[in-house]
């Protein structure tokens, strides 16, 4: 169980955060190479949120039914709102994606046994609001240095690895 | 077990082979097991044949089936294309990280998920279902032994190239598909 490398990608589909945590796992691109990959995944992702095959409760329903207050059926149930892809499965990994209610994507890989990927990603994402959103220097949408974030993931992911 | 949609892209991108297994969209509310017993069948190509045969514009009721007939064709070749850019770029993408040897097996979103198989002549194999199901790989290529070898490879009359569908959806592929795919769905869902 082995968690290769983290990608996040912001919502505008640039690259601002790329690490690398076990040599040998997925082959080694060049920062160029990953740019692509970020604006190429962003992509693949809208498109996949729209492929869905299952069309969702028939529209137009009339809202009137959902304001009656008391009534428990009243409530307005909201169809699910389609996401993108969430895993990737290949021989040779696994690619998790979480996207954040900002648009932010959190892109972890790992290798194909590797379980509890969604907790391990909420957790980064925890670290990210803690360290780089709470970070007066972070600009928005830039490119993630901080030091902070850099060692706390570090250390996460090498108790992951270590278990 | 659900299938929703199957499709076959040969070697040049072009979709050769789409079906899907999808409701109606008029008639909300069936329950997906009864769809199955009887498969409805979109046939892109055929779809549009029909709809500019000038014997259905006589009267007016026809003319908007043929309509919607039209639109729908154009949408399912739409939804073709779109499964074969995503499929590409995953594939691309899959095969760049995990090294030349990497094969893209499926993915999955919140509420369907997507298989492929990719024979070595390039023919592609894509097959939507519910997020549920397992891997179809074994399944794409049952079909591509048993069906799309039997009956399209081996038939004399088929075309190498297969443009615009031309071979592939003929009568014993057609059946040979359905069975499979009834038989799959009747199997899992007696469990």
């Amino acid at each position: 169980m082995t968690v290769f490398s983290l990608v996040i990608i912001n919502k505008a589909g640039g690259l601002i955060y790329n690490r690398t945590f076990n040599e040998g796992g997925l082959n080694k691109l060049s920062t160029n190479d990953y740019l692509v990959l970020a604006g190429t995944f962003h992509g693949v992702h809208a498109i996949t949120a729209r492929l869905n095959p299952v069309k969702s409760t028939p529209e137009g329903r009339p809202l009137s039914n959902s304001t009656i207050p008391g009534v428990p059926g009243g409530i307005l149930t909201r169809p699910e709102p389609p996401s993108g892809l969430e895993v990737l499965e290949s021989e040779n990994f696994r690619l998790q994606c979480f996207n954040t209610l900002t648009g932010v994507k959190f892109l972890l890989f790992t290798d194909t046994t590797q379980t509890n990927v969604d907790v391990i990603i909420r957790r980064i994402y925890e670290l990210y609001s803690d360290y780089v959103m709470k970070n007066p220097f972070y600009q928005l949408e830039m490119p993630i240095r901080c030091d902070m974030f850099d060692r706390k993931l570090l250390s996460h992911i090498r108790e992951v690895n270590n278990r | 077990m659900v299938i929703y949609s199957f499709y076959i892209f040969d070697r040049h991108t072009e979709c050769i082979y789409s079906k899907t297994w999808l409701p109606p969209p008029s008639v909300p509310g069936a329950t997906p097991q009864q769809q199955y017993d009887a498969p409805m069948i979109s046939t892109t190509g055929a779809a549009v044949n029909s709809a500019s045969d000038p014997h259905q514009h006589s009267n007016p009721n026809a003319l908007r089936s043929g309509r919607s007939a039209v639109s729908a064709a154009n949408k399912a070749s739409d939804d073709a294309k779109l499964i074969f850019g995503t499929v590409f770029s995953l594939r691309n993408m899959v095969r760049k990280l995990g090294g030349e040897d990497d094969a893209f097996i499926s993915y999955r979103t919140a509420q369907y998920k997507l298989h492929y198989y990719e024979t070595a002549s390039n023919l592609r194999f894509v097959m939507l279902t519910d997020t549920g199901t397992l891997s179809m790989r074994n399944v794409m290529h049952q079909i591509y032994i048993n069906l799309w070898c039997e009956y399209v490879v081996k038939n004399p009359l088929s075309p190498v190239e297969h443009k615009g569908g031309a071979g592939v959806r003929n009568e014993l592929f057609e059946l040979g598909l359905n069975q499979f795919i009834t038989g799959l769905i009747g199997r899992t869902g007696s469990q």
